[in-house]
């Protein structure tokens, strides 16, 4: 609890991570039925993790993230869904640096049901998920915490079971993989993993996610409990002081994750164009290998882990 | 019908992996390959030294003839260790075959990477300083900078230099054969040249450039030990020469990096760090009509970065030359002059194109990275490997341009100290940056200076790419003015001024025996 109160001072967060409607949740929206969904999250930090050290960095003091989304998903038939969502994405600090602001990268996913089995008490659901991300604009890729996204094409599947009973409560547990391409960043030459690289490509990690929630949903409501787990499966290291990088991987421990997150908000109806999503987050505290980390809230396609611009 | 709507499904399933495995985290790096050096430069024996007094000063003992048994057993032992070589081992004769001193260079590069990261503020708001008798604690030695990094390439690129002229002047003197030309059996992995073989060149190149890069980067000793071993074993691999050849370039790249070392610990680089001088230069400014100083835009307050460093020895012009060849006063706070480049900064900062961006990162060669002059050694070794230089002709490049770079720095230094212009961010706070404030006063540019320097002596050394390097000069001026972190009179004055002390580097070159 400790834990959860200090977090609470660092991040003040609301998060679209895992909202209704998303690619990762098992809503469908039925046959004819479309559903677009706005949604703003914003964080605001003035400490983060490099490695195991927990540190403030004053030549960032505090620094925001906040983030405007359009999620729109349509019923193809009952079994068939697509989604589309586009965020539009501004960092700001109380420093010197110029903060960014630009449309991030635009995602579509086909959702398929192929199975749905009722009984007196609820209904069994199995879902998958194919999606893909594009860059919808010319942002910065390599100007983190700044720079809003990474510039890297994405592609990604995931499963979903879901279990919901007559009254409402629900248990989904879901897990997905996304790739990401190689990135190109403004300069050509970077540190990677110790090495110096005299090219201006640079290898983005894969990312492996898993989730499960329960909550409650009717015609009116929804409350969720959620645990999230995603991790890089390449990448590299944050150095003390060094400045930040778009290759470097998150990793945490789904054992010892103390994260909640809890929406509440009304289901969605028909061709409704509404916000929004009230909730609050914290997050873990090691990685697998005993290293703090701090994720970065706003997209999994963002960076989690943030290092200090500090200069010569 | 359904099981070949299932197969078609199926393939474009495995297609659609297929495609997202194939972006495998690896990325494209440029590849040098070994080549014939076509010139030797057999004269080059007599090119004027930078330390030594000239390339006869220190010797070599006479090699055995090929005839004698000894060569011959040698001879015999080439044939059994290239019969045993690994293809691991070949490979790295390959690597190391395209250009030893460009290898070196690229490694520097490495380093000067690695170690460029500052010190953190500790708990009380100060600094912990890099301690060289502990390169290894954290603040590891050395904090690399852009004047540390200038200099450690000048230092390793006039070690390779002074080598190679004392390495030219015995090779055309005893005139032994390269292996493969005294044996036929002999058939090498790497381009057969006509160089005379003793003392190998690329032992005398691995022998000084380990030593100089342990004495900048003394807590890397472990890796460059192991680096050279591995180039001077590669020349074996490759059947390019015999141990006897190693055997002496080894001898002579460590006597005449000694020599170098002996320089570097008198060039005044060890008081280049005197912050309880940087009270003086603010007083002498202050004597001297400035009102308003620089002052660290750090938080906590960082001490300057190398305030002394002006004060260091200039390898191509003495120290009265420079101080002639110092710019005029830049505007001061408050004058007209002054807010109109203020004025072009705020437009900026309020209004940054993506372009502009985009040249203040391409350029920014900031914290973690190679720093300008490491820039700028690249694109020479992109030249030499287009041009196919030998490593004689190589090491008389990277001299020239890393001699005239340091000097450029040190000349933008002195300058820096003695004008203390505050950055555009302290005159203005709404002057917010895409990059880094540097912890030193603005005007003159560093990247500016060092940038033209560069360039001077490489349109001298590369004519016919005098147009692209000036340009690529300009723009990486015109990147610290993007930045919103130097104003345009920082950038077009240090532009001008790197450019006349480059000018020093390139009268050298005009008359150091090599045309």
């Amino acid at each position: 609890m400790r834990q959860l109160y200090l977090m609470a001072a660092f991040f003040v967060a609301f998060s679209y991570v895992s909202v209704a409607q998303s690619p990762t949740d098992a809503l469908m929206m039925p046959k004819g039925v479309l559903c677009v969904l706005g949604q703003y999250s914003g964080s605001s930090w003035d400490e983060y993790w490099e490695g195991a050290n927990k540190r403030s960095n004053l030549n960032i003091g505090t620094f925001t993230n906040q983030s405007a989304m359009i999620m729109a998903n349509y019923g193809i038939t009952d079994k068939w869904n697509v989604l589309v969502g586009l965020p539009y994405i501004w960092t700001d600090s109380d420093s010197y640096f110029e903060g960014e602001r630009n449309l991030q990268d635009i995602s579509a996913w086909l959702k398929y049901q192929p199975l749905a089995i009722s009984s007196d008490f609820g209904t069994f659901k199995v879902q998958a998920t194919g999606g893909l991300s594009i860059p919808a604009s010319n942002y910065v890729p390599d100007f983190l915490p700044f720079s809003i996204g990474i510039q890297s094409k994405t592609a990604s599947l995931r499963g979903i079971l879901n279990y919901t009973t007559k009254h409402g409560i629900y248990a989904t547990a879901q897990v997905g993989h996304t790739w990401r391409s190689n990135t190109k960043l403004d300069r050509d030459s970077y540190l990677y993993n110790g090495q110096w690289y005299e090219t201006d490509e640079v290898p983005v990690p894969n990312m492996v996610d898993a989730t499960g929630r329960v909550g409650f949903i009717n015609s009116k409501i929804q409350a969720e409990l959620s645990v999230n787990y995603f991790t890089g499966t390449s990448g590299d290291d944050i150095r003390y002081n060094d400045m930040p990088f778009p290759d470097q991987q998150y990793e945490s421990d789904f054992g010892r994750r103390v994260c909640q997150i809890l929406h509440l908000e009304r289901a969605c109806g028909t061709g409704q164009f509404r916000s929004s999503v009230v909730g609050a987050q914290c997050w873990p505290e090691h990685d697998v290998l005993g290293r703090r980390v701090v994720p970065f809230p706003g997209g999994e396609s963002q960076l989690s882990q943030k290092r200090a611009p500090v200069f010569f | 019908m359904k099981n070949i709507y299932f197969v078609y499904r199926l393939a474009l399933g495995f297609g659609l992996l297929l495609a997202f495995s194939q972006c495998d985290k690896t990325v494209d790096l440029p590849v040098f390959e070994p080549y014939a050096e076509t010139n030797l430069d057999a004269n080059a024996g007599n090119w004027k030294t930078y330390v030594l007094t000239n390339g006869a000063e220190i010797g070599v003992p006479a090699p055995e003839a090929a005839v004698s048994a000894a060569y011959q057993t040698e001879l015999a032992d080439l044939k059994n260790k290239m019969a045993a070589a690994t293809d691991e081992q070949k490979d790295l004769a390959r690597h190391w075959g395209a250009n030893g001193v460009l290898r070196w260079h690229a490694i520097a590069r490495e380093l000067a990477a690695q170690y460029n990261v500052p010190p953190n503020y500790n708990a009380d708001g100060t600094y912990p300083s890099p301690d060289p008798m502990n390169p290894t604690v954290y603040p590891r030695f050395p904090f690399a900078t852009p004047p540390y990094a200038s200099r450690a390439f000048a230092l390793l690129a006039v070690a390779q230099y002074d080598a190679l002229v004392t390495a030219w002047h015995h090779k055309f003197q005893h005139n032994r054969l390269a292996p493969y030309k005294n044996d036929s059996d002999i058939r090498p992995l790497i381009p057969e040249n006509d160089l005379p073989s003793y003392p190998s060149e690329d032992a005398v190149v691995a022998a000084a450039s380990r030593e100089l890069l342990k004495f900048l980067f003394p807590g890397e000793a472990a890796r460059m030990t192991e680096l050279a071993e591995e180039h001077k074993n590669s020349r074996l691999w490759a059947g390019a020469n015999v141990q006897s050849d190693l055997d002496a370039g080894e001898a002579l790249g460590v006597a005449v990096a000694a020599r170098i070392i002996n320089y570097a610990k008198t060039d005044r680089m060890g008081m280049a760090n005197n912050q309880a001088g940087f009270q003086g230069q603010k007083d002498d400014a202050i004597a001297r009509g400035i009102t308003k100083l620089w002052t660290s835009t750090d938080v906590p307050a960082r001490p300057p970065m190398l305030p002394t460093y002006g004060n260091v020895k200039t390898w191509n012009l003495d120290q009265a030359t420079l101080l002639a060849n110092r710019p005029d006063a830049p505007p001061q706070p408050g004058t007209p002059a002054f807010e109109t480049a203020l004025d072009e900064l705020r437009a900026i900062a309020k209004n940054r194109t993506r372009e502009q961006f985009r040249i203040a990162s391409y350029w920014a060669d900031g914290v973690g990275s190679y720093t300008p002059p490491g820039h700028w050694n690249r694109k020479a070794a992109e030249l030499i490997y287009e041009k196919q230089y030998n490593e004689m002709r190589t090491a008389r490049v990277m001299a020239l341009l890393n001699t005239g770079i340091q000097d450029a720095g040190i000349a933008c230094w002195d300058v820096k100290y003695y004008y203390l212009l505050p950055r555009p961010t302290e005159a203005d706070p709404a002057v917010t940056t895409c990059t880094g404030i540097p912890n030193f006063p603005a005007y003159t540019s560093g990247h500016s200076s060092f940038s033209a320097a560069a360039a001077e002596v490489l349109s001298y050394l590369f004519p016919d790419k005098a147009a692209e390097l000036d340009a690529m000069a300009l723009e990486a001026a015109n990147s610290r003015i993007y930045g919103c972190i130097h104003y345009r009179f920082d950038s077009e004055v240090g532009l001008t001024h790197g450019k006349k002390i480059g000018s020093f580097a390139v009268l050298r070159g005009q008359s150091d025996g090599s045309q």
